[in-house]
């Protein structure tokens, strides 16, 4: 699967655009020209050789503050993709073999996650239960869960019904070995696609977050904390937010433009699961009469 | 002929001659029911599983009055006695059993700063919220669909790749980060709008608007990319559809198909889209209520947060899950009334 | 191309039914139409030529992919994607349909020419009520009011023999039986006074006896309207009952054409002969023998 998503053209953008954010998150720091948190004495700077992105209101280098905030939104999304894949997948999968009242459960508590606005939550936990990003990314992963547990949950209502995991489980197969041998294999590529697409959601919610500046102490850099306080100075810095903005926004489209690319060569099994409208049979064959009329 | 024997099978078929117009009423009647009724079956859970959660919070965060009145130095006992004073020294189910009743009659409880009654803070701020929530969803649904058909009728030609990119530009560009732009562009840069604060509808149309806009705008470009996508690609699912061709043979122009016909049955899944974006649209306004200096709910839910305002707090959620499922009943009862069918799961 | 589909359709007539007593101008006349795919470069119907008077029927037989729908497509002006008319003419009322705007098609269809199919739940919109949908041609094709074409759609509703028009008029089509579907989708298809109708396996999903009933209601809607019919089956039974000329087509070739009692009688091309031979056990027996009789 790797393999083919490199193949295609947008796969090989987005995996480049997320490896280069990886490594400016496992070693930003150390790439980091100045100290992000030592104070300059030439506030709200232009960019110039000695601050390729300008500086700050306290002086401090712009540039520094953003490598070194890199490691905080990565790590944060990739938090909240993880903790919603174990959240969600795992009852998933159960919800169709551990009987009706499981069922019944966690089909609600889906229902319920999706119908909380997440960021308010997120907001209201984190401040609640003690400002860490750790425990912010948590709570968030659980609220966004819901996506892997029915993608997951419909991947494997899908293979329980067909005739070949029926077959192995009339002839004696234990569950779990069902589960792992077949299951899976169906389930995976739309969980994957999820999975990217929430990494990307988890960036949203991470810099929301810190913009906010919950999560993260102030003196501690993060690409939220950097717009929040380019924000009182749009007057005299208006180009500010450019850079974290961009950066926030390439990562989320690379990880669209992932997750579009895991849907192209899952096949037409994984599409079809996340896209159940769509796989509706055409009746007509591909017959696709034109609107206005007219053969010509 | 022998149709009596082809509708001696019909289960359709009435059994005796009642009046059809009678049927019919009944027929609209029991859908608008069922739905609702639907929608209460799904409403009732959620509400008990998220106010209960919501409730558990305050157990789970360790926070209390007494520390917020007495700060950090009071005697174990000056904290009893407050907490008695809250009602917090009762078991926890009771003292859920009596925060449900309370919430059940309007009544979210003081707020444990200043004392003074959350659902009138709440009410105070939720103006403004709507305001901004209900232009961004008129922008939205607008610009969404406009761009959705355009892209939809002109499908494979230059005009829908335009589309399409536009939408994908739009759809990663979280809330704050336009909000930024806007202020920097529109507000700061050229001055055309108020950069913060809000103004009553009451004291002009005109100032009001001006207000809410650029927050509106910001809120809704998610809804404009997510309605647009959706729409674009029901209505193209909609044109393969064989009663497109049924229209076509019967005369109809392309006009009336795509009004009556195609648009129809496209719009459902793009409603339902815009019933799945509501909550985000309100938990985005904590973000740009705090961009744009407005004082509503999205900002006195952060605020009461950071201040550790355990009982404010849980107003706010019950408001916000409240809207969010008011809005999908009203949802779910214009989808029931477009495409009926997709209801019943046919 | 077989050499019989050239000769002139007026030397064969169905001789069970009187030919009109003065020639009448032909409603639909096809003329050696080819169609071709014009991605993949193929020829996928290789001229098929027919004449239909008014008030009469041909039917066109053969399996699936053998090109009839396409035919019939091509005769609507509704050919999929890609696909094109390459020769030959299609003249509806004396009228070629090469030059035809979408503005003069959508005057013509439904007003002049129209169809139904196979699978009529599909071919109705599912979220209108049937009789809405009836009226609604009524409406935009004929001019009528909201009252008057309302009243239109039900008379239409009682004259394809649906017992309670009222009622289905205000059903889904999630409420309404494959049977009882057809009638509404003939409705809708001569709701604007068409002279001519495109029945393409119009009963191919219906069990035998709901098809014999919609095969019935054809023919009286022929009788009473002097409506020109084509029936395309992959049935030969169901063109027997009710066709004056049949065209057997295969791989997109007219193979054998002719008036139905000769071509069931006297067959000349191998694969009509197995297409007989598959109905002998069917029931077929019984329109040969009463047509003999007759």
């Amino acid at each position: 699967m790797v393999r083919r998503v490199l193949s295609l053209p947008s796969g090989r953008i987005a995996v480049c655009v997320l490896a280069v954010i990886a490594l400016l998150a496992a070693s930003g720091p150390l790439l980091a020209p100045q100290d992000p948190l030592a104070a300059g004495d030439t506030p709200l700077a232009a960019a110039s050789g000695a601050h390729w992105l300008g500086t700050d209101y306290l002086g401090r280098d712009v540039l520094s503050r953003l490598l070194d905030g890199s490691r905080v939104s990565v790590l944060g999304s990739l938090e909240v993709a993880l903790t919603a894949l174990v959240v969600g997948v795992v009852p998933g999968i159960l919800s169709v073999y551990l009987g009706r009242t499981f069922e019944w459960l966690t089909l609600r508590l889906a229902d319920t996650l999706v119908a909380l606005p997440f960021l308010l939550f997120a907001v209201a936990v984190v401040a609640l239960l003690g400002n860490g990003i750790t425990q912010a990314m948590l709570v968030t992963g659980v609220l966004v869960s819901p996506l892997f547990y029915r993608v997951s949950r419909a991947a494997t209502l899908a293979v329980a019904r067909s005739p070949y995991v029926e077959a192995a489980l009339v002839s004696g197969a234990a569950i779990g070995w069902v589960v792992r041998r077949h299951v899976l294999a169906k389930v995976l590529p739309p969980i994957a696609v999820a999975l990217a697409q929430t990494v990307g959601t988890g960036f949203v919610i991470v810099s929301s977050l810190t913009f906010l500046g919950i999560g993260v102490q102030p003196p501690a850099p993060t690409w939220g904390g950097l717009l929040a306080s380019d924000l009182g100075y749009l007057g005299q810095r208006p180009w500010a937010p450019v850079a974290p903005a961009l950066l926030i926004m390439v990562t989320v489209w690379a990880c669209n433009v992932l997750a579009d690319a895991l849907r192209d060569v899952s096949g037409e099994a994984g599409r079809a699961l996340l896209n159940s409208r769509r796989a509706r049979a055409h009746r007509l064959d591909e017959a696709d009469p034109a609107p206005a009329g007219g053969t010509r | 002929m022998t149709t009596t024997k082809e509708q001696a099978r019909e289960p359709a078929a009435p059994a005796d001659g009642r009046s059809a117009a009678g049927a019919r009423a009944r027929h609209g009647l029991g859908r608008v029911l069922a739905t609702v009724a639907r929608s209460a079956a799904l409403f009732v859970p959620v509400f008990l599983v998220a106010t209960f959660v919501t409730f558990a919070l305050r157990s789970l965060s360790g926070l209390s009055p007494a520390r917020i009145q007495l700060g950090e130095q009071a005697t174990p006992e000056a904290i009893a006695r407050v907490e008695a004073q809250w009602g917090l020294d009762r078991p926890f189910l009771v003292q859920y059993g009596d925060w449900i009743g309370g919430v059940l009659h309007g009544q979210l409880g003081a707020s444990w700063t200043n004392g003074a009654d959350i659902s009138t803070l709440i009410g105070l701020g939720l103006g403004v919220s709507l305001s901004v929530a209900t232009l961004a969803l008129v922008i939205g649904v607008l610009a969404g669909f406009a761009l959705g058909t355009l892209a939809a009728l002109r499908r494979t030609t230059w005009i829908d790749r335009a589309v399409t990119g536009f939408v994908t530009v739009i759809s990663v560009m979280p809330a704050f980060v336009v909000g930024i732009v806007l202020v920097a562009v529109l507000a700061v840069g050229l001055g055309l709008f108020p950069s913060a604060g809000y103004v009553e509808p009451g004291q002009g149309i005109g100032p009001w608007l001006a207000h809410i806009t650029l927050p509106a705008v910001a809120l809704s470009l998610d809804v404009v990319a997510d309605v647009a996508r959706q729409l674009r690609s029901s209505l193209v699912a909609a044109y393969r559809e064989n009663y497109v061709t049924g229209a076509l043979v019967r005369g109809l122009s392309p006009r009336r198909i795509f009004f009556t016909h195609v648009l129809r049955n496209g719009l459902g899944p793009a409603l339902a889209t815009l019933g799945l974006k509501f909550p985000s649209l309100v938990g985005a306004s904590v973000v740009t209520e705090w961009i744009f200096g407005l004082q509503g709910f999205g900002r006195f839910a952060n605020d009461s947060a950071q201040s550790g305002d355990v009982p404010a707090v849980q107003g706010v959620l019950v408001v916000s899950i409240v809207l969010v499922v008011a809005f999908n009943l009203v949802v779910n009862l214009v989808l029931a009334r477009v495409t009926p069918a997709a209801q019943r799961g046919v | 191309m077989s050499t019989l589909s050239q000769k002139p359709l007026a030397e064969r007539r169905a001789p069970q039914r009187p030919a009109p007593a003065r020639p009448v101008a032909p409603a639909l006349s096809v003329r050696d139409v080819r169609i071709s795919d014009r991605t993949a470069g193929r020829e996928i119907v290789r001229g098929v030529s027919f004449t239909l008077a008014p008030g009469r029927t041909v039917g066109i037989v053969g399996e699936s992919g053998s090109g009839k729908t396409l035919t019939c497509r091509a005769a609507l002006g509704i050919l999929p994607p890609h696909f094109e008319i390459t020769g030959g003419s299609v003249e509806i009322e004396g009228r070629d349909i090469g030059g035809l705007t979408p503005a003069e098609w959508t005057a013509l269809r439904g007003a002049t020419i129209s169809a139904v199919f196979q699978d009529p739940a599909s071919y109705l919109n599912p979220s209108i009520p049937v009789g809405r949908q009836v009226a609604e041609v009524v409406r935009i094709k004929k001019g009528a009011g909201r009252r008057e074409a309302r009243r239109q759609a039900l008379e239409l509703l009682r004259a394809v023999h649906l017992r309670d028009p009222e009622l289905v008029y205000s059903q889904y089509v999630f409420e309404l039986s494959g049977g009882m579907l057809q009638r509404v989708l003939i409705a809708a298809a001569v709701a604007a006074d068409p002279h001519i109708l495109i029945a393409d396996e119009a009963t191919t999903a219906l069990d035998v006896t709901v098809q014999a009933e919609i095969l019935d209601l054809l023919a009286d809607l022929r009788e009473r309207t002097d409506l020109a019919l084509v029936v395309v089956s992959h049935d030969l039974a169901v063109v027997a009952q009710l066709c004056d000329e049949v065209l057997v087509m295969r791989r997109g070739e007219v193979v054998e054409q002719g008036p139905t009692e000769e071509v069931l009688h006297r067959p000349r091309h191998a694969y009509t002969r197995l297409l007989i031979a598959e109905h002998e056990q069917y029931g077929l027996e019984r329109f040969r023998t009463a047509e003999e009789d007759a």
